[in-house]
């Protein structure tokens, strides 16, 4: 394995952390180098300590570690935060002129650079971050030409002369290290490849699938993590002629939704923690009146308002059970940013196949993560649309019944009924969240009440025939140690096999990204002599629910700081687990 | 088909279970006749139907239809309407599912002067779960749950929706037929949102605000000569608190709907097979 580089810029929200750390992270993959990015930020919008790091090499990355080669400080705070992850080996950039004094570790690389006066010199102190990005390319011996691409992209629409300043300040900073260091790239030769590389976050990567799946409907109300999937839809969805709305709150974002999939558009809305609790006054009726809906939940730290800022897996129970009566209903879980590109393009397929919601529930670690991909991961070729029994005019007389009404809830025997979208001649019908009878009319007779709930349950069963409901698997397949995950903590257990490998352990993962149905993970579970379920939460509602399949207890590796699993943490844990005895 | 349309062709064959005598039967009598008059027909008109006796309406006739959650029937309107301009969207509930679980989403559906009507059968009760106070009855209305009365002042739904922007602001009485039918065409044929608070008594609960006290009470604003398009007339009118009317109170004859503000005139059903064509544009922007 190549090796690899961390980088990281911190200091406090409203110091342009965020802009710095994605023009590094860009620079750097379009040198052809594989990056990763992770996010410490707190919720607030000025102060506060907030970090941007990078994680490179020429091989693929797909998680943080415990390790901080070369941080950009603009406050002592930056440092204190990070002492953790900082090593002897540890290059840490910093403005001396400015008026905290720095206390670096001695064992560390301390880089004094008038990161301000040398900005001033550019041409305004606003660029004193790419200044200490000039400076970081010295250090790290990479070429600091890479910079201007990801700076012509960020500054090019406010004129050349931003980008030219901005250009002239990443070479000051870069000539202060040459000409006052002597730190010989601290042995770092950052290698380059001829690869195109796409970076972008989970966020991102919904919407992009949401487009490309035909979505053109969105409603919203802001809510961190989720937004960002509305930042991005909006000013693009328009393009294929769709629309979004920035709702006065969710009750009102899911119930336009839900207007827009009845009127016959791929809708979506998304939100997280305490939106989600709103939303779910309409789960059963979305369910109930059959109606295609994604509705999609970035998990943050809950409960009640929680974490805003901070990851965690704990609204699994929420969608599986979430709303009052029985609802039918999918669950996806995208494992990677890559997966949330296309479990979104497939949450769209279920939603029409089946005519029902789907909770595509990703998390806020994969919502702000950022990763390189070659572009051909997202080949627009291989999406599929299918829309279901969407019945037209014709196909419309089929479903009348003697006195010609169309009957929009037929009991049928897969459980999906014909689907007449607004305008459909003689396909008008009442849908509702009471119980009805074949036409949508209100019922409480006892025979049809069973027939309509056997035949939305019928859903799933068709669906769990039909489709396939798999998991990824990475890892020894022969090993005896089964590591089960579900949700974004895929990539670092795929890296946490790299670190075991070395130890010499032997482990199998399945990463699940489907819920509801689920794959059935018996005969695995059996062939294992140990099984161990990872998830970001403290109960483990995942592990749960294979106990409740399986009828087998597994052991748990539970984090609930906060934090997201890093792969070296992981490879420790999972160590320890197999010293434990199985909870009886 | 329009000019074949008749009224009887929105009415589903569903016997509605409204106690003889409601109110409701007027009011969606005149709303059946008002699409029909305007030259609609069951196949291209969407009612969204609140929850209470007055939601049962979309049981009742026949249209593309949902009858949803309480309070919500507005947002829905908007996302039928928006994801397909071509469609007649009519939202109708009672004073309780507009005024109080939704009336958050009711003074922003007026701010969005979305192109669709929304009909208020106003009862000053909720009938459904059998005479509890709304938020339109008298401060002095007693109930089950008010045995003193609510001894709070009623909503003024044509205050809220003067303020919050609206474009049309109406009042009918569902036992004058044809000025009932009038104005809900009238607010069908605006370009916006179209708003009709209807006084449609509960003939169970509610024996203060009878079908006497409107015909008595009741003042025709056309009849008095009120311009609708005058603001300060309009706001007169509203804030008059002694005085019962019907009419069109209120009409801003350069409303702008919502998809003229925002460029939202496709018919959103229809997508491709595949990806779009330049889908891998999507994908570029990330490099
Ligand atoms: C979330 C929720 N809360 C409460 C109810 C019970 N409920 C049904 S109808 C209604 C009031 C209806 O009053 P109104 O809107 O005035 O309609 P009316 O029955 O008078 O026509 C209430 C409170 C409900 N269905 N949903
Ligand atoms: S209870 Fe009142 S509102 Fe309900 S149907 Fe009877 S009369 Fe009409």
């Amino acid at each position: 394995m190549a090796e690899d580089l961390n980088w990281a810029v911190g200091g406090e929200a409203g110091d342009g952390i965020d802009s710095t750390g994605k023009i590094f992270a860009q620079a750097l993959s379009r040198a052809g180098r594989h990056v990763f990015t992770s996010k410490d930020f707190a919720s607030r919008i000025r102060g506060g300590y907030t970090a941007y790091k990078i994680r490179t090499s020429v091989d693929r990355v797909q998680s943080v570690v415990d390790r901080l080669d070369i941080l950009v400080a603009l406050t002592q705070r930056t440092i204190d935060e990070n002492l953790d992850e900082l090593h002897d080996g540890s290059a840490i950039i910093y403005d001396g002129e400015r008026s905290w004094e720095a206390e670096i570790p001695d064992e560390m690389t301390a880089v004094d650079v008038p990161l301000k006066s040398l900005a001033e010199d550019a041409g305004g102190a606003i660029m004193r971050n790419i200044v200490a990005l000039g400076a970081a390319c010295e250090i790290t011996g990479f070429d600091v030409e890479y910079l201007d691409e990801a700076l012509e992209k960020r500054f090019g629409g406010k004129g050349s002369k931003i980008v030219e300043n901005n250009k002239k300040a990443a070479r000051l900073g870069q000539e202060y290290v040459q000409e006052n260091y002597d730190l010989d790239h601290l042995g770092y030769n950052l290698e380059t490849t001829d690869n195109d590389y796409v970076l972008l976050n989970g966020n991102e990567a919904i919407g992009m699938g949401a487009l490309a799946a035909g979505c053109r409907f969105y409603a919203g109300y802001p809510i961190t993590p989720a937004t960002s999937i509305m930042e991005y839809l909006t000013g693009r969805i328009e393009e294929y002629g769709g629309h979004v709305v920035q709702a006065e709150d969710e009750l009102s974002a899911i119930n336009m939704s839900l207007g827009a999939a009845r009127a016959g558009a791929r809708s979506m809305t998304a939100t997280s923690g305490a939106g989600i609790d709103l939303m779910t006054e309409t789960f059963g009726l979305v369910a109930t009146s059959e109606t295609p809906l994604v509705i999609c939940d970035v998990q943050r730290s809950g409960p009640s308002t929680g974490m805003p800022t901070k990851q965690e897996q704990g609204d699994l129970n929420m969608a599986l059970y979430g709303g009052h009566g029985e609802v039918p209903r999918f669950v996806v879980t995208p494992t990677s940013i890559d997966e949330c590109f296309w479990k979104t393009v497939e949450a769209f397929n279920y939603a029409e196949k089946y005519q029902t919601p789907v909770f595509l529930v990703s998390d806020l670690a994969m919502s702000v993560t950022e990763q390189t991909f070659p572009p051909e991961t997202f080949d627009m070729d291989d999406v599929e649309i299918d829309r279901g029994n969407l019945v037209d005019e014709d196909e419309v007389e089929e479903w009348l019944d003697d006195q010609g009404r169309f009957r929009a809830h037929a009991a049928t025997d897969d459980g999906v009924s014909p689907r007449a979208i607004p305008g459909t001649t003689d396909g008008a019908h009442m849908s509702t969240g009471l119980e009805h009878d074949e036409l949508g009319r209100r019922t409480e007779d006892t025979e049809v009440r069973v027939e309509q709930v056997d035949k939305r349950n019928r859903k799933v069963e068709t669906a769990k025939e039909r489709e396939d409901w798999d998991y990824r698997e990475f890892g020894d397949a022969d090993a005896d140690t089964l590591v089960v995950s579900w949700g974004s903590n895929e990539g670092a257990l795929v890296e946490a096999l790299d670190y075991l490998e070395e130890d010499g352990v032997d482990v199998r993962v399945l990463s699940v990204p489907y819920i509801f149905p689920r794959p059935d993970l018996s005969e695995e579970i059996e062939a294992a002599d140990d099984v161990i379920v990872v998830e970001c939460n403290a109960t483990g509602q995942f592990a749960d629910l294979i106990e409740h399949d399986t009828l087998t207890r597994v052991k748990r590796i539970n984090k609930y700081t906060g934090v997201r699993f890093k792969a070296d943490e992981l490879a420790e844990k999972i160590k320890q687990k197999l010293t434990e005895e199985v909870p009886a | 088909m329009s000019s074949e349309v008749r009224f009887t062709d929105f009415k589903s064959d569903k016997q509605p279970t409204w106690c003889p005598g409601c109110g409701d039967f007027g009011t969606m009598n005149g709303m059946m006749k008002a699409l029909a008059e305007t030259g609609n027909d069951p196949d291209n008109t969407f009612v969204v139907a609140g929850i209470g006796c007055s939601g049962k309406i979309g049981t009742y006739m026949h249209s593309y239809a949902l009858h949803g959650v309480h309070g919500r029937a507005l947002p829905v309107g908007t996302g039928v309407k928006l994801a397909r301009p071509d469609l007649e969207v009519m939202v109708a509930g009672g004073d309780g599912d507009g005024y109080s679980i939704g009336s958050g989403h009711f003074i922003h559906a007026v701010r969005r002067n979305v192109d669709m009507t929304y009909v208020v059968m106003d009862n000053r009760i909720y009938g459904l779960t059998k005479g509890q106070a709304s938020p339109t009855s008298r401060s002095d209305f007693e109930t089950s749950t008010t045995p003193e009365g609510p001894k709070q002042p009623p909503v003024n739904p044509h205050a809220l929706a003067l303020a919050a922007g609206a474009t049309f602001i109406a009042q009918s009485f569902s036992s004058d037929a044809l000025r009932h039918q009038e104005i809900i065409q009238e607010a069908i044929e605006h370009d916006g949102f179209g708003f009709v608070n209807v006084y449609s008594p509960c003939v169970t609960f509610n024996d203060v605000d009878t079908y006497d006290y409107f015909r008595d009470t009741l003042v025709d604003l056309e009849e008095e000569g009120h311009d609708p398009t005058d603001y300060d007339a309009a706001k007169e009118v509203i804030l008059d608190a002694d005085k019962e009317y019907q009419g069109v109170i209120y009409k801003d004859e350069n409303s702008v709907p919502y998809s003229e503000q925002h460029g939202v005139d496709a018919n959103m059903s229809e997508i491709p097979d595949g990806a779009p064509e330049n889908a891998m544009d999507l994908v570029r922007e990330f490099y």
